[in-house]
């Protein structure tokens, strides 16, 4: 443990978290597969989900709140995974398309 | 209480408005069915009634000391408005000479507009005209003189576009109108200016202030010139003149009353002014040096007139500068009496010329001819007007002339001889005009012209008489210098130019030289047939300037100020429609502008923190 600690510093977990955030923020807006965007978010809640991790261990080692939230997050997302999945699926039988370039009724 | 009629004289003025409103009932809108006659009706009995109630008060006032009425008319501050009127013979007198003239006009005007449905306008406008002038003789203050000159201004207006289907009227009325609003307004800039020198409006304090006074020359020549300018410009002097002329477009008997007393009305405000001008010796030499100009071009350009009552309205100007010229050698007691003698003379001269018009039809002098032998009563009324225009001994001109000559023959003989020359040409225009209308063989348009209707005839007949009578009439007001007083040689002179004016005008125009006569230089003839090509000067000068200017003005409004506003309009319209297009409609930009704006903000809120880093990584 004394030696891991000498290695592992909590601003590793968090630039790991970082750096997993901007690749899902990247996948994210430049993804054109609806399914690809949904795992970007879940790429997106697995960098925060490290950063729970990250603080619940170095700072709250004896409360460990953060693996309590983490948990919450985990059931979240598999919750809105689900809807995003459901709402994909209800775009497709109407469009007949997972191309996020088609879905601009909005456009001015 | 002897002299009832002229403490009452504030009521003279009230007589012909009383007329203006009641002949408003007969305009062709409101009685439909029983025409306009009672108009004019009304109007003569209200003219008679001022008439009779001026006559009364001026033989039972008689040369008393002047009487001042005063009714106030606002307060305000520290400054009290009230209209001072002077009784006096001398506005007694002028109200009289009003009030007959403007019975005799619309005596006439009864006659003359026999086959004209707008008698309660045209009537209406006379009454207005009468009022203003009594009241104007009877005011003692500038500043209500200004507010009568202008009222009177909108009568011009009206009285000249009375006709108002022909554009030539419209024209006129507006120049007659502009010509004489810009002298009014100098005029007006003069009033504003004295107030803070003199202390008073009222002429009697002006006189009073002006013989102690003690003032800046340079001032008073500047106050004195906008002073000079709306009697100048009501006077129709140069080079104000080119609305008289227009203004021929009128009906006959407005010109008979304007070119007798309207016109008048500015020289009355100039010589009520002398003792103000006086103060300044470069006013005085202008009003002399406009005097003259005038009148020799006047007289000079009447020469050359086709038109038969253009011709006459030049010789009106011309006169109105013998008045300038009395005023600006300092002989106010000369200027009214050469009014007075205009006046009359003037009203037979147009009476005359109106009865001819009205039923031979043409203006055109060089249509007209041989009407001696069938219109007698209408060429000895135009004889006795002339003769009693220009010098022609015993009526009232001469004696008008040979006061004006003595004032000015010590100081200016040079002055003198103009007068003489300026004489010379009046005889010889007055003459012109005669002998082409009444002289030589009968021409188309005058081959069968019967003498008139006795509305028109009675009126020009009792002209001519008032003018035969008046150096009788002098001479029991004792205005006639005695026969031993008169110089004899100035006498002489001026009949020598009158007769040798008539002489030429007669040898020229009875006799067997080819007409129309030209002129070997027919470019002078020209240039005088043709008013000095004023319109022209006119329009490239000041109309020109005001015109450039407006467009210039007009087209920065619309284009820079307009243009500045709606700019901002179109900025934001054009933001909008180039901004919208930052609604994609697709999803993912949205989320890359969340997630650049949290980037944004986060840089922000740090932004200590990266500086404190870069200054770390620095050192």
């Amino acid at each position: 443990m004394q030696n891991i600690e000498g290695i592992l510093h909590l601003e590793y977990f968090l630039l790991l978290a970082a750096a997993l955030f901007c690749i899902g923020i990247y996948g994210l807006v430049t993804s054109r597969n609806v399914v690809r965007v949904l795992m970007s978010v879940e790429l997106l809640l697995n960098a925060v989900n490290i950063n729970l991790m990250g603080f619940s261990n170095f700072i709250d080692p004896v409360g460990i709140r953060g693996q309590v939230f983490a948990v919450f997050v985990i059931t979240v997302a598999a919750a809105e995974a689900a809807v995003g999945l459901a709402i994909v699926l209800a775009i497709y039988r109407n469009r007949n398309t997972v191309d996020m370039e088609q879905f601009n009724l909005l456009k001015w | 209480m002897t002299d009832v009629f002229a403490r009452i004289a504030w009521l003279i003025p009230c007589y012909p408005l009383v007329g203006m409103v009641l002949s408003m009932f007969w305009f062709p809108s409101l009685a439909r069915r029983t025409g306009p006659r009672p108009a004019g009706y009304i109007n003569l009995a209200m003219t008679g009634l001022a008439l009779v109630h001026a006559a009364l008060g001026f033989i039972e006032f008689g040369t008393r000391a002047p009487l001042t009425l005063e009714l106030p008319w606002l307060q305000v501050a520290d400054l009290t408005l009230t209209l001072p009127l002077e009784v006096s013979a001398v506005n007694l007198g002028a109200i009289v000479l009003v009030t007959s003239i403007n019975l005799l006009a619309q005596l006439y005007a009864i006659g003359y507009l026999e086959m004209d449905w707008g008698w309660a306008r045209f009537f209406a406008l006379l009454a207005l005209f009468e009022a203003g002038m009594c009241l104007l003789a009877l005011c003692d203050s500038l500043f209500f003189s200004y507010i009568i000159l202008e009222i009177l201004t909108l009568g011009t207006y009206l009285l000249v576009g009375f006709w108002f289907n022909q554009s030539l009227v419209v024209t006129g009325a507006r120049d007659a109108f502009l010509t004489k609003r810009v002298g009014d307004l100098l005029l007006l800039m003069g009033v504003l200016a004295l107030y803070p020198i003199a202390g008073t409006w009222n002429f009697s304090e002006l006189a009073e202030w002006a013989q102690t006074a003690e003032v800046d020359p340079t001032l008073m020549s500047l106050v004195g010139l906008a002073l000079l300018a709306g009697p100048m410009g009501k006077c129709a002097q140069f080079p104000l003149h080119l609305w008289l002329d227009e203004a021929m477009e009128g009906p006959y008997p407005s010109t008979v009353l304007r070119n007798s007393v309207v016109v008048a009305t500015g020289a009355w405000v100039l010589t009520k002014l002398e003792p103000v001008l006086a103060l300044s010796p470069v006013v005085m030499a202008t009003v002399t040096a406009i005097g003259i100009v005038t009148a020799l071009g006047g007289t000079a350009i009447a020469i050359a007139q086709v038109d038969v009552k253009r011709s006459l309205s030049y010789l009106t100007s011309a006169y109105m500068g013998l008045v300038f010229v009395a005023v600006g050698t300092q002989q106010s007691h000369v200027a009214f009496l050469l009014l007075l003698t205009h006046a009359l003379a003037v009203v037979a001269l147009l009476m005359s010329t109106g009865s001819i018009v009205l039923n031979s039809i043409s203006q055109d002098l060089t249509k007209l001819g041989g009407l001696w032998s069938r219109r007698p009563i209408s060429g000895l009324s135009f004889v006795a007007g002339a003769a009693g225009l220009i010098a022609m001994p015993p009526l009232g001109g001469f004696w008008a002339a040979l006061a004006l000559i003595n004032g000015v023959w010590e100081a200016y003989p040079v002055l003198a001889g103009i007068l003489l020359v300026v004489n010379a040409l009046a005889a010889f225009g007055v003459t012109r005009v005669f002998c082409l209308i009444f002289g030589n063989r009968p021409q188309q348009m005058s081959e069968r012209s019967p003498e008139n209707l006795w509305p028109v005839t009675l009126p020009m007949v009792f002209a001519a008489a008032l003018t035969l009578h008046l150096p009788l009439v002098l001479q029991s007001l004792g205005l006639l210098p005695s026969f031993t007083a008169i110089d004899k040689g100035v006498a002489l002179l001026l009949v020598i130019s009158s007769v040798w004016g008539c002489g030429l005008g007669s040898a020229l125009y009875l006799g067997p030289a080819a007409k129309p006569i030209r002129l070997p230089w027919t470019f002078v003839q020209n240039l005088l047939a043709s008013d000095f090509y004023t319109p022209r000067i006119y329009r490239a000068s000041i109309v020109g300037g005001v015109d450039i200017i407006s467009r210039v003005v007009d087209w920065c409004d619309r284009h820079v100020v307009d243009g500045l506003v709606n700019l901002i309009g179109l900025t934001s319209l054009f933001g909008g429609e180039a901004l919208k297009y930052g609604n994609t409609g697709k999803t993912q930009f949205y989320v890359l502008t969340i997630a650049l704006g949290l980037l944004v903000i986060t840089l922000f809120i740090t932004r200590s923190f990266w500086l404190d880093f870069a200054a770390l990584a620095g050192s």
